[in-house]
């Protein structure tokens, strides 16, 4: 569609261009005379191009171009339809289906331009004379010509309408205007990284063997062309579980917005495996990531194994201690009931050989003569029925102290040490044969045990001998916790629990040790 | 081997570059003429290639690239030694379906700013140009400057 009035070229090409020789020529309709090609001629045919110079209202109707090479022939049908322009008169606008106007578009923010298209032979000498917006030269600063350009800088909606360009066009000496319409539009561009608001590289959980489907949500500029996909250890879940399809993706939906486009994508697990778990599946827009990963739901049956196992490991624990608290009550009580009473037959005659320092005078020496000669027979023997051999009471006079001390030792089951502090027994337990010859049998000879019985507090061991301290190491100590006045002491304190526990298990003649106030009763 | 991919269609569009030409098909040949009423510019097709991390990173997204009527797609070959723009009869959809990029079919699609370019996979640095002075079919070239238009601005049909 062409203007009148207007300089109109046409060029006829050969597609698919070749490089063979072609002759071209221009006819009108099925006139057999060809278009001339006199140079000064209103309508010639210049190589392949038809020229109107200028066009007029009896130009339009059909033309044919024939291209003819050496072994083919061509016919080109073209159909001429010519108009009159009224340029900037509104009342009589040309109908939009009828118009010779570009369209151009100018991009909203951004410097842009706009193109005045003049497409003629290289003998047409074209030089851009003005721009026009709204019938208006443009004059202001923000707009540059240069060439066949329009820039426009900083491009803001109210760029948008009808421009035109004016070029003078110089043929043959002959000079002509083209008036090119060009109908603009301003387009807002959005680029950018697409946005993925879920997943947010957040953890799901989900019980093994049930299905899943988590759906991506994705918000992208228009006009992207960006690939959205699930991936899992870098590769498409689809391509991933090929042949099981066991964990598929979903198609994508879009929905345009103003601004942007809405994606989802989705990723659907038939049945969640094992392997599934604490394992990235990771959504993929374009240069944007973002994954999920599976967790086993609280109540899981691994959380339950794990809290069964604890629960069983306390109450393990809590039966330790509770045993630690009772033991000596517990070994007590089943002496008594189940242990038969009696004498053991292992050839022994005393329950306990008691060694303890050489009595001094004062306070300390009196209440060491009260705990071994009246408080340990009276608890022990008189209450539960222990023998006991006492260095002091017991031997027969005159008889040599280390002949004495070898043959008693023999015939111990316990051995009971007396210790005081080292004020009072320095010089007594170190020296004294008598205690090294009895320790020497118990620890070395019979592997006796040994009973430790602290009189006193004893905080300072350093200078004690060896074989105590090692006594102690091994066996512990027990810290007299009972009064020393001639009261009748009761073997169910604790204290006399901790040394019955540590005494033979079965002894003559009862089966448990009679309260004191019961024997006095009787006495 | 089944179905990969989780699009069902191409994306459709118009291509035009910055000096306003749209793209037209036209006796069996791909044309940039300027953008009038009554020149219907030709929708191309484009689909996302499945398998980016297999080419080479940070020149754009891999497309393929293709017509909607008649339905051809755009590949590079080389013909007499020297990569050319060539149109054939092809389903996108299958390219897209393939398990690997099909590489002369490919381009990497950069988008800058406003503007966009089409840098053939299977001959780096060859770029969908059409000539500055119009009415020329499109072509791939080396040459970034003033001759050949390499810029365009794609336009989605959504």
């Amino acid at each position: 569609m062409i203007s009148v009035g207007q300089p109109f070229a046409f060029n006829c090409t050969l597609p698919p261009q070749t490089l063979e020789e072609v002759n071209i020529t221009w006819f009108r309709n099925t006139n057999k005379i060809p278009i001339s090609k006199n140079l000064q001629s209103r309508i010639h045919q210049e190589q392949s191009w038809i020229l109107f110079l200028p066009m007029t209202q009896r130009d339009a109707g059909i033309y044919q171009c024939v291209i003819k090479t050496v072994d083919s022939c061509y016919r080109i049908h073209v159909n001429l339809i010519v108009f009159k322009k009224y340029w900037c008169r509104t009342s009589r606008k040309s109908p939009t289906n009828l118009s010779d106007e570009y369209i151009q578009t100018l991009h909203f923010g951004k410097d842009d331009s706009l193109t005045c298209h003049l497409n003629f032979p290289e003998s047409c000498v074209l030089e851009l004379s003005k721009w026009y917006k709204e019938c208006k030269e443009i004059k202001e600063e923000r707009f540059n010509s240069v060439g066949m350009k329009l820039f426009v800088k900083n491009v803001s909606a109210e760029d948008r309408g009808m421009y035109a360009c004016l070029a003078r066009l110089t043929h043959e000496g002959k000079n002509y205007t083209v008036l090119n319409d060009i109908s603009v539009d301003v387009r807002k561009l959005e680029y950018g990284v697409p946005k993925i608001t879920y997943p947010r590289n957040n953890t799901i959980e989900v019980e093994l063997g049930s299905p899943l489907t988590v759906t991506c949500n994705i918000t992208d500029f228009r006009d992207n062309t960006n690939l959205r996909c699930w991936k899992v250890n870098n590769t498409q879940v689809n391509r991933y579980y090929a042949q099981s399809k066991r964990i598929r993706e979903g198609y994508e939906s879009s929905v345009p917005l103003e601004q942007y486009i809405w994606y989802t994508v989705n990723i659907t697990f038939n049945q969640v495996d094992l392997e599934d778990y604490d394992r990235p599946f990771v959504c993929h827009a374009g240069v944007s990531a973002a994954y999920i990963m599976l967790k086993f739901p609280v109540s899981d049956p691994r959380a339950y194994l794990i809290g069964g196992f604890i629960a069983l490991a306390s109450a393990v624990l809590s039966v330790v201690y509770i045993y630690h608290l009772f033991k000596i009550d517990l070994v007590l009580w089943y002496r008594s009931a189940f242990l038969s009473t009696g004498n053991i037959r292992d050839g022994k005659l005393y329950d306990a050989y008691v060694l303890y320092p050489k009595p001094q005078s004062g306070s300390q020496s009196h209440n060491l003569d009260m705990l071994v000669l009246t408080i340990l027979p009276e608890v022990l023997e008189r209450q539960c029925g222990y023998k006991l051999f006492i260095f002091g009471r017991d031997e027969v006079p005159g008889q040599a102290v280390a002949s004495v001390i070898d043959e008693m030792i023999k015939l111990c089951r316990r051995l009971i040490i007396i210790i005081v502090p080292e004020s009072l027994s320095f010089g007594l337990l170190k020296n004294t044969s008598e205690e090294q010859i009895t320790v020497y049998q118990a620890l070395v000879q019979d592997g006796m045990q040994v009973i430790l019985i602290e009189l006193e507090t004893i905080k300072d061991y350093t200078d004690m001998p060896e074989s105590i301290k090692y006594i102690r190491q091994k066996h512990g100590a027990i810290q007299w916790s009972g009064n020393f006045m001639a009261e009748p002491q009761s073997a169910k304190t604790k204290f006399w629990k901790k040394v019955r526990y540590r005494m033979p298990a079965a002894r003559a003649p009862s089966s448990s040790c009679r309260t004191a106030s019961g024997r006095m009763s009787r006495n | 081997m089944g179905q990969v991919s989780a699009r069902k269609e191409p994306l459709l569009g118009n291509i035009q570059d910055i000096s306003h030409q749209v793209w037209l098909f036209q006796d069996q040949t791909l044309i940039a003429v300027p953008r009038k009423h009554g020149v219907v510019p030709v929708n191309v097709t484009l689909i996302a290639c499945n398998y980016p991390e297999t080419l080479e990173k940070n020149k754009g997204n891999p497309i393929y690239l293709g017509l909607e009527e008649p339905q051809v797609c755009l590949c590079c070959r080389e013909l007499e030694g020297q990569p050319t723009l060539q149109m054939m009869k092809q389903n996108i959809l299958d390219l897209y379906h393939q398990t690997e990029p099909v590489k002369p079919f490919l381009f990497y699609h950069n988008q800058n700013g406003r503007t966009s370019t089409f840098e053939s996979v299977a001959f780096p640095g060859w770029f969908i140009g059409v000539c500055s002075k119009g009415h020329c079919p499109l072509i791939i070239t080396q040459e970034l400057g003033s001759i050949y238009t390499t810029d365009f601005v794609l336009s989605l049909l959504q």
